[in-house]
């Protein structure tokens, strides 16, 4: 309410104004603004032209182009990678369907925008990594297969029986199992052991395992520590505060040695599994204490409120208090997804072979020696597109769940 | 009084965790289709009462029969008198991520397991009746005090409950709302539905209660019929209290 009162009067004036005549009010209005404008802008200047001077004509990008395969998945079978392609295929399927669903008929600016953008990657990223003709092609037959599974579903998505239409967000962990089973093998499949897996192939599988399994996790922690029963308030507060306590660094060498002996065989049965337990039961502990915090800004009338209307515990935490807890402990969790993304680069610590990991081997090979620099920035920026994936989607369901303006209280 | 005893309270003591004694042996008897005001001064545990009467606060001494259903300490018996038992709250206490429809027809769908067309048109009937059935479709957040308490009546109504308790349904309202929300309240005890009050509103009590309680320092002072208590008070207590207060 006060945001509103606050922005409505400064946005008529603005926007009466020609562009030149809203710069210099915005960028000039002082002597001194103008010239922290001018100063900063020069700065900027050079630091872009000094990098573009840099990646034109200095670097090498040939450690990029001879190892992009490395990078992406690793030392995974060259004879299994179509199981990888199909894969991405599934995924660019879902997400095509999942955006048509959402947007319906129509393509609004933003969507235009992304369209184009899929289209300028998949024209000139496989010419930029020099890949041979037929992978190209599989890069154009994605981005394809992705706006045409927009489209389709855009069209026709309305189509779909009103009843169906809460099974669908089942594709994904449905989709989740299926590419497990395509990485791993099994059922027929020949079997490519975690040591195999590696570059983006492994960063993405940690990080996505960890951060869909650490949300329960986190949940269960949460409402344990506010628990009446002592036992189980006890030992959720210790968990946290133990994991919380401890640099996951030390975790992560602890839990090759430990893990083994804690959870049953079948789950930890080698280093890249141990290493994604201990991330997934870090960031639990840290998503516990952002849905605490949710938990304790819903009001205590709330829960009264639905237990005298006959709801019984379950009912109440489900339907009243978690959805609220949630949406007050979104941001903060999301925050928390981006670290533990970021995190998985340990993972090259305990001589696992992540996207630096994978790195740090291209640059011994003495066919690319002194060129860390072309390398490194490939990961800042493989890394910064990951991470504002998850910050554009966490801002977009932020947006959808206030859809119900100012709170009642 | 000949018609059937809906509240039965014995010898009801209460003491917080902190060791504060707020309820010390109150008893009260409510017939079906009496309006009973609880007033007192602030602290006197009128609000404590009536959350014992659907179990919101526990007892350690007495009993509680609503309805023919004694208030125990398992969660069963709870449960069956607040499925009966409508409450409405000095803050609304409305869920703000439902729509005000949603807010009336979660409980029913949830608890009594009614489908959910039926709901919604017996939703839209109190909507109507409370006189916001042009809000159905809004979030709390974009309704006005006396909109949303309106609604959190309506929401207890759907229960279709055989007793209501109202505490202080107007106290957290700007003045100019209060009216809305005691003309509801009003309509709903000339329907003939028991209720149990806790205000201040003494034009209110004066006209709807058939009952009147004053309370102080945790027990019951006065029970009288509401035009006897306000033209003449027995208790000192009460004598006090309206000298206060007029």
């Amino acid at each position: 309410m006060t945001a509103d009162v606050a922005i409505a009067p400064t946005a008529p004036q603005a926007q009466g104004l020609s562009p030149l005549a809203r710069l210099r009010r915005e960028c000039f209005a002082t002597p001194v603004d103008g010239l922290i404008t001018l100063a900063l802008l020069a700065g900027l200047g050079a630091a872009v032209q000094a990098l573009l001077h840099w990646a034109l004509r200095q670097a090498d990008w040939a450690v990029i182009q001879a190892n992009s395969t490395l990078l992406a998945v690793g030392r995974y079978p060259l004879g299994q990678q179509w199981r990888l392609w199909l894969l991405t295929a599934l995924l660019l399927l879902a997400c095509g369907g999942s955006w048509g669903l959402l947007r319906g008929r129509h393509w609004p600016r933003s969507d235009r925008l992304t369209a184009g953008l899929v289209v300028a990657m998949a024209l000139m990223l496989p010419r930029g990594l020099a890949l041979d003709g037929a992978i190209q092609a599989r890069w154009w037959g994605l981005a394809a297969l992705l706006l045409l599974a927009r489209w389709a579903s855009g069209r026709w998505g309305a189509l779909l029986p009103h009843r169906c239409r809460p099974l669908l967000p089942l594709v994904w962990p449905l989709l989740y199992v299926v590419g497990l089973v395509l990485i791993g093998g099994g059922l027929g499949l020949q079997r490519v052991t975690p040591s195999q897996w590696g570059g983006l192939l492994l960063t993405l599988l940690a990080a996505s395992f960890a951060i869909s399994l650490c949300c329960p996790l986190g949940i269960a922690l949460a409402l344990g520590r506010r628990s009446a029963l002592p036992v189980l308030r006890w030992s959720a507060t210790l968990y946290i505060e133990f994991i919380r306590g401890a640099p996951l660094i030390t975790l992560l060498f602890l839990g090759q040695n430990i893990l083994g002996f804690l959870l049953p065989g079948g789950l930890a049965p080698d280093r890249v599994w141990r290493a994604v337990w201990i991330l997934t039961f870090f960031a639990a502990a840290y998503v516990a204490e952002a849905v605490r915090s949710g938990l304790a800004a819903v009001p205590r009338g709330q829960e009264e409120a639905a237990r005298s209307l006959g709801l019984n515990g379950v009912q109440t935490l489900s339907r009243i208090v978690l959805p609220q807890a949630l949406r007050v402990a979104l941001p903060a969790t999301v925050g928390q997804f981006i670290t533990l993304l970021q995190d998985t680069t340990l993972l090259s610590l305990i001589g696992l072979f992540d996207l630096l990991g994978v790195a740090r081997a291209i640059m011994t090979n003495p066919d690319f020696l002194g060129r860390n620099a072309e390398v490194y920035l490939v990961l800042a920026v493989l890394f910064w597109c990951c991470c504002a994936a998850l910050g554009l989607g966490s801002r977009a369901l932020e947006k959808r769940l206030s859809r119900h303006a100012p709170s009642s209280r | 009084m000949n018609s059937p005893v809906m509240i039965e309270a014995r010898g009801v003591q209460k003491w917080y965790p902190n060791g504060y004694h707020a309820l010390r042996g109150v008893d009260l008897t409510v017939h079906q289709g009496e309006v009973v005001v609880i007033m007192g001064p602030s602290g006197s545990g009128k609000s404590t009462v009536i959350r014992t009467f659907n179990g919101l606060e526990d007892i350690q001494a007495g009993s509680i029969v609503i309805d023919g259903i004694a208030l125990g300490d398992d969660l069963r018996s709870i449960e069956a008198v607040r499925r009966e038992v409508g409450m409405v709250f000095q803050q609304f206490n409305l869920f703000p991520h439902l729509s005000v429809l949603q807010n009336l027809t979660l409980a029913p769908t949830l608890v009594r397991g009614r489908s959910r067309g039926e709901v919604e048109r017996q939703a839209l009937e109190l909507l109507e009746r409370v006189g916001i059935h042009e809000q159905a479709h809004k979030y709390p957040g974009q309704l006005s005090g006396g909109q949303q308490q309106r609604v959190a009546i309506a929401r207890s109504l759907c229960m279709e409950p055989r007793l209501m308790l109202f505490d202080e349904p107007t106290s957290a309202l700007d003045p100019e709302m209060v009216q809305e929300v005691l003309a509801v309240m009003q309509e709903l005890a000339s329907g003939g539905m028991t209720m149990v009050v806790v205000t201040h509103e003494l034009r209110f009590a004066r006209q709807v209660a058939d009952r009147i309680v004053l309370m102080a320092e945790g027990e019951v002072m006065e029970i009288a019929p509401a035009e006897q208590f306000f033209s003449a008070p027995q208790h000192p207590r009460s004598q006090q209290f309206l000298s206060q207060i007029s």
